[in-house]
């Protein structure tokens, strides 16, 4: 996976900033991701690409269990979210959807990443390179568990 | 070996457990709204499944429902849809709807335990994240997304990882018991160990500071638990437990019998070891308000603003992130906090709507009258509690003070509905997030107990309620 990141050098990053609640009431995926991160950067639909990536601080996705939230990211393209942490109702959705990442990695390699740095995510590997900067860090390692639900593609493809 | 309240509920429900997997756990109790569940209805039609047990699913509507008089119709099509949906999806699929003009229609957390189907010793599951609310019943109950909704739908089973386990040891006696609410005991505790403390595990609140609240008193603390980023709280379940659900519309015909199995299994062996733990005394805890963006930026009421770098310490990632909530918020540092004025004041939500919040909410307000700067509402958890506050007359004494008395619902707890702030609107709130926008775009969200509530709505600004009382 190469994408360009865009990195919003903040903590707490909640699912009302992500997909205010006003929208929940939108079923069209399409329609849904034309308000991604309107609650912190209006602009991200317009700018972001497919196979972006987002760099982010500690605890992204806390608050609200809507689906709504991976699913509005995912379909702006976004493949991956790499952060310093995850609340886990956010982190479980991206997986057990198959909507995108959810990539954990340390504070020096969040520092070293900057906005709009060009990545290749290897998660095989366990590892991210900065083609930009040209240097390499490592993710932290999904979890087997985490890493066999990813494998099979969601939640419902896990143990059919 | 020693067993704590959590382990011993999911040993109890465990389907299939082996090494490096995740565990498949039963769920005796699934709960359902119309936000998070039409894609997963909508998954189990494509692939030709039926719910695997409807009579332990329930349902509800609640967080884009008008307020206002039910009576005429929708204005928002888009919530009316979404609605119509479910109640198609209840019918097609044989679950139980509490729809919008039932007298048990209500938030779907406040409605689980007043009807009696929310049990101890149980899991509990809904596509919302504040289903941890539940938890005070003993119960394992937890926030799911729509994938785990259709999956729980399906199969009346998930898949997990344990989680850890995480003591909330709480002592001693508050000095006020009126003015200092269990919220303000729960927003010092997440002040504490912040917004992701609880990550991965499961809170069980213990302590004679925790068994001395009442059953509403307790579900404020666990609701708010996902605040800290855990997975659920839990509060093992005493005589006080099981006086709530007893005579309840849907309390188990042979609940005496179940109550003996509860009080002899259902609590922390001594001795048992915990993953992580946590003390507080709450002899000292004051009434609280947040003033930033997350729940965990909180200040006693006689406190002030902090500054970024008081608040963040070393931290330059938490500086600016108080930096940026008080420009969100438009508050100065040192800013003491009764001299913060407000617009609107909202008692409602899933953590403060329940009959006990507005009977103390009311206490407060009678023979007053809402300052004239302000706006305020009071939305009842539920058409029961709607119903039993105006047996008590709450609703004329809410009136006679010029608050709007509203049809039950989330309202302005998320905005989902026409309840909501106007862009820099500042909200006294007895909900429980005060993320940048969620009571409408642009609107400031100060997080505070019912009382807190009526008294600033009295007083135009916070003040500190213990001198009322």
């Amino acid at each position: 996976m190469i994408g360009n990141v865009i990195k919003y050098e903040q903590d707490n990053i909640d699912t009302d900033v992500i997909i205010p609640g006003t929208y929940l009431k939108i079923h069209d995926y399409n329609e849904l991701a034309t308000h991604a991160m309107e609650g912190i950067d209006p602009d991200f639909p317009s700018k972001v690409k497919e196979g972006d990536f987002i760099v982010a601080g500690k605890n992204f996705g806390c608050g609200s269990s809507r689906e709504h939230a991976p699913i509005a990211l995912s379909t702006c393209g976004i493949k991956a979210v790499i952060a310093t942490s995850f609340a886990r109702i956010f982190y479980r959705n991206s997986v057990d959807g198959a909507f995108l990442l959810p990539i954990e990695i340390d504070d020096i390699t969040y520092q070293k990443i900057s906005n709009s740095d060009q990545l290749e995510v290897n998660i095989e590997k366990n590892e991210i390179k900065n083609l930009t900067k040209n240097e390499v860090y490592s993710m932290k390692p999904f979890s087997e568990i985490i890493a066999k639900i990813i494998a099979a593609g969601g939640l419902f493809k896990y143990k059919k | 070996m020693t067993e704590t309240l959590f382990e011993k509920i999911w040993n109890s429900h465990v389907v299939v457990e082996r090494e490096n997997e995740p565990s498949l756990i039963y769920i005796d109790r699934h709960l359902v709204h119309e936000v998070t569940s039409p894609q997963a209805f909508d998954g189990l039609r494509l692939n030709n499944r039926k719910v695997r047990r409807p009579d332990l699913t329930i349902a509800t509507i609640d967080h884009n429902v008008p307020t206002t008089d039910r009576s005429l119709p929708m204005i928002d099509e888009t919530s009316s849809t979404q609605i119509k949906t479910l109640e198609q999806n209840c019918k097609d699929f044989g679950i139980k709807l509490f729809g919008i003009n039932d007298p048990n229609q209500g938030i779907v957390h406040v409605i689980g335990p007043q009807l009696g189907i929310t049990l101890p010793g149980s899991t509990i599951v809904c596509g919302d994240s504040h289903t941890s609310t539940q938890g005070a019943f003993g119960a394992f109950a937890f926030g799911i997304g729509t994938s785990e909704v259709e999956h729980t739908l399906a199969t009346q089973t998930l898949w997990l990882e344990k989680p850890k386990t995480f003591e909330i040891l709480a002592n001693g006696q508050r000095k006020n018991s009126f003015a200092v609410t269990s919220k303000d005991i729960i927003l010092s505790i997440i002040k504490k160990i912040g917004t992701d403390g609880g990550t991965g595990h499961v809170l069980e609140y213990r302590g004679n500071a925790i068994s001395d609240l009442s059953m509403e008193q307790r579900m404020t603390i666990c609701n708010m638990s996902i605040e800290a980023g855990s997975r659920a709280g839990l509060i093992a379940p005493d005589s006080k437990t099981f006086d709530y659900i007893n005579n309840r519309e849907y309390t188990p015909e042979n609940y005496d019998n179940l109550v003996d199995t509860w009080k002899e299994n259902l609590m922390s062996d001594p001795n048992s070891k915990f993953d992580k733990s946590f003390t507080i005394n709450v002899e000292k805890i004051e009434p609280q308000v947040s003033w930033g963006t997350n729940p965990a930026m909180v200040s006693d009421v006689t406190g002030t603003i902090p500054t970024p770098e008081d608040y963040g310490k070393n931290n330059e990632i938490q500086v600016e992130s108080a930096k940026k909530a008080l420009a969100y918020m438009n508050l100065e540092p040192e800013t003491p906090i009764v001299e913060i004025p407000i617009d609107r004041v909202f008692i409602g939500s899933c953590t403060n709507a329940r009959l006990e919040d507005l009977k103390d909410a009311a206490e407060i307000v009678k023979g007053k009258k809402v300052n004239s700067n302000v706006n305020a509402m009071v939305v009842p958890g539920s058409q029961m509690v709607k119903h039993e506050a105006e047996k008590l007359g709450l609703d004329k004494i809410f009136k006679d003070a010029n608050f709007e008395w509203r049809e039950s619902g989330c309202s302005m707890c998320l905005g989902m509905n026409p309840d909501i702030l106007k862009p820099g609107e500042r909200c006294a709130s007895t909900s429980n997030r005060n993320f940048e926008g969620r009571q409408g775009s642009g609107g400031r969200t100060h997080l505070v107990s019912p009382v807190m509530a009526a008294a600033s709505a009295i007083s135009g600004h916070f003040v500190d309620v213990r001198e009322w009382c």
